[in-house]
């Protein structure tokens, strides 16, 4: 692939405490997340996974507590949605364009957006609108604005939720292809454990505003989803997430 | 099926084979005698009024007043509706201060301050213009507001994550996602322009197609009269057809108008 690896940078936070007006979304987070570390975040809706994101790129701000991330300082965090939230009137290259910012554009600025859509498997499909793309397509192109600055901080939050099952199996690949070959630091939320486990190096469990359960992950990539150990990562993750309620668990 | 039933030349004359019908039964009840000339003249009497008319000149002086006259008012019309469409979609205060009032006089409809514009202006360029400018305001105002406020506010949000300053966030986000309800609104103008010019060059001009029409009506050249209507007719499908022209080439991003 086309894209040089621009690495990661690290983030962390010491207690940090989120709330909107009275309402405490997240306290006591203490985090350590080294550069080029892939964290696939989890839990039930509501409980502040997106919050958190928000925080950790500069979106929003702490309450209390200390957030620490060079990425913010050198503008090099980046954030994709679960919605691609593409222009519908500006071509694959010019949405592409849009992540590289203020005043940029002529032939290097078209060099490297034609880069990072080859890096995504874009390539040829530069001067397509987004509506003549498919979900997983659409998601590419988000992927490749938020890449084409170079960031050294990738948010994701739930990107592959809207996608089919198979689209996503798909992404998962791609996106563990791109983040091999770049080398950013990549936060990712998701509500599908599987995807968390197969993904990242790490599994963060957040229940009622707080960190519960902090999992290494330590499987050789690409990770078999059937194996034992990685069966045995999502049954520790799910019995944390359900507790001792058999019926829910079922329900995953 | 769309797809099926515009393909075929037998398909592409469908449209046309009703008009056509009803011109001919036209034509032939007047060669019968069936329709009397001064009540509807025959389609090649109107014909040959547009001949002499296009001979003598008049048609084209006339036709080239009416539409200029149109033209400004649309312009100035549009342009105001446009810009305070635009001012009250981006700022709350702009809208607090004005839209309730322009929602208010939106109910009077334009064409029932005649008389006052009459007294106002008398019946000169102004009056019509006036009339015209006001009644295409509205379309052009509400939808240009509607539009603005309806863009995806995750695109807003998209936008100023990706650090676009005011200026680039208007011309890429907001103005791009509000043109398709902006042409709604040019649509709609572009009718309201039509009727009222012909409202008022029917009541007070001394030129136009209007007045052609109403000139011809003393001397019951009933020939002349259709032929002002037809042109009428033609001038609000040419409109129509530059509009759609405008929207494909704008919104071809939009699956919707990209069909040719
Ligand atoms: N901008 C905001 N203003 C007020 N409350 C918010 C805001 N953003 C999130 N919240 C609240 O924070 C809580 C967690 O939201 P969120 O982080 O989106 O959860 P998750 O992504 O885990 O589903 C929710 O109760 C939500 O109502
Ligand atoms: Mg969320």
């Amino acid at each position: 692939m086309s894209s040089q690896p621009t690495g990661g940078s690290r983030v962390s936070l010491k207690d940090v405490k989120k709330a909107f007006g009275s309402n405490v979304v997240l306290q006591g987070i203490d985090l350590e997340i080294p550069a080029g570390q892939f964290v696939s975040i989890v839990g039930k809706s509501g409980c502040g996974k997106s919050t958190l994101l928000r925080l950790m790129i500069g979106l929003d701000s702490v309450t209390s507590g200390a957030l620490d991330a060079p990425a913010l300082k050198e503008q090099a965090a980046r954030i994709v949605f679960q919605e691609p939230r593409l222009l519908p009137w500006a071509s694959v290259k010019d949405n592409v364009a849009v992540g590289l910012g203020e005043g940029q554009s002529g032939q290097a600025a078209d060099k490297q957006a034609a880069e990072i859509l080859e890096e995504v498997g874009l390539k040829g499909r530069e001067g397509l609108w987004p509506s003549q793309l498919s979900g997983g397509m659409r998601q590419r192109v988000a992927l490749a604005r938020a890449l084409v600055s170079q960031p050294t901080l990738l948010a994701l939050d739930e990107p592959l939720g809207a996608l089919d099952a198979l689209t996503r199996i798909d992404m998962q690949a791609l996106l563990e292809g791109v983040w091999q070959d770049l080398g950013f630091t990549a936060l990712m939320v998701t509500h599908d454990v599987g995807e968390a486990v197969a993904l990242g190096d790490r599994v963060i469990l957040i229940d009622h505003g707080q960190v519960v359960l902090d999992l290494p992950v330590d499987l050789p990539r690409p990770r078999k989803r059937g194996t034992p150990e990685f069966a045995a990562l999502e049954g520790q993750i799910l019995d944390k997430l359900f507790g001792d309620d058999p019926r829910a668990r079922e329900a995953h | 099926m769309a797809a099926t039933a515009s393909e075929g030349p037998f398909s592409r004359a469908l449209p046309w084979l009703v008009p056509l019908a009803l011109i001919i039964l036209w034509q032939v009840s007047s060669s019968l005698g069936w329709l009397p000339p001064n009540i509807l003249p025959a389609p090649t009497a109107v014909l040959e009024a547009a001949w002499t008319k296009l001979q003598d000149g008049s048609l084209i002086d006339n036709l080239g007043v009416s539409f200029a006259r149109a033209m400004s008012g649309l312009i100035i019309g549009g342009a105001i509706g446009f810009s305070l469409g635009l001012l009250n979609g981006l700022s709350k205060t702009g809208e607090m201060l004005l839209d309730p009032t322009l929602q208010m006089i939106r109910n009077i409809p334009h064409l029932a301050l005649i008389p006052l514009v009459i007294i106002w202006f008398g019946i000169g360029e102004s009056a019509r213009l006036f009339l015209v400018a006001l009644g295409v305001f509205f379309p052009i105002y509400l939808n240009t507001l509607h539009g603005v406020r309806n863009v995806d506010p995750q695109l807003i949000e998209m936008g100023r994550i990706y650090g676009m300053n005011n200026r680039t966030l208007f011309l890429k986000v907001i103005l791009p996602g509000a043109l398709p309800s902006i042409f709604v609104g040019l649509r709609f103008a572009l009718g309201v322009m039509w009727l009222t010019l012909i409202v008022a060059e029917t009541i007070a001009a001394n030129s136009g197609i209007g007045h052609m029409a109403m000139a011809a009506r003393e001397f019951m050249q009933t020939d002349i009269v259709v032929l002002s209507i037809v042109i009428y007719a033609i001038l609000g499908k040419l409109a129509d057809s530059a509009t759609r022209a405008l929207e494909r080439k704008f919104l071809a991003w939009n699956p919707a108008y990209a069909k040719v």
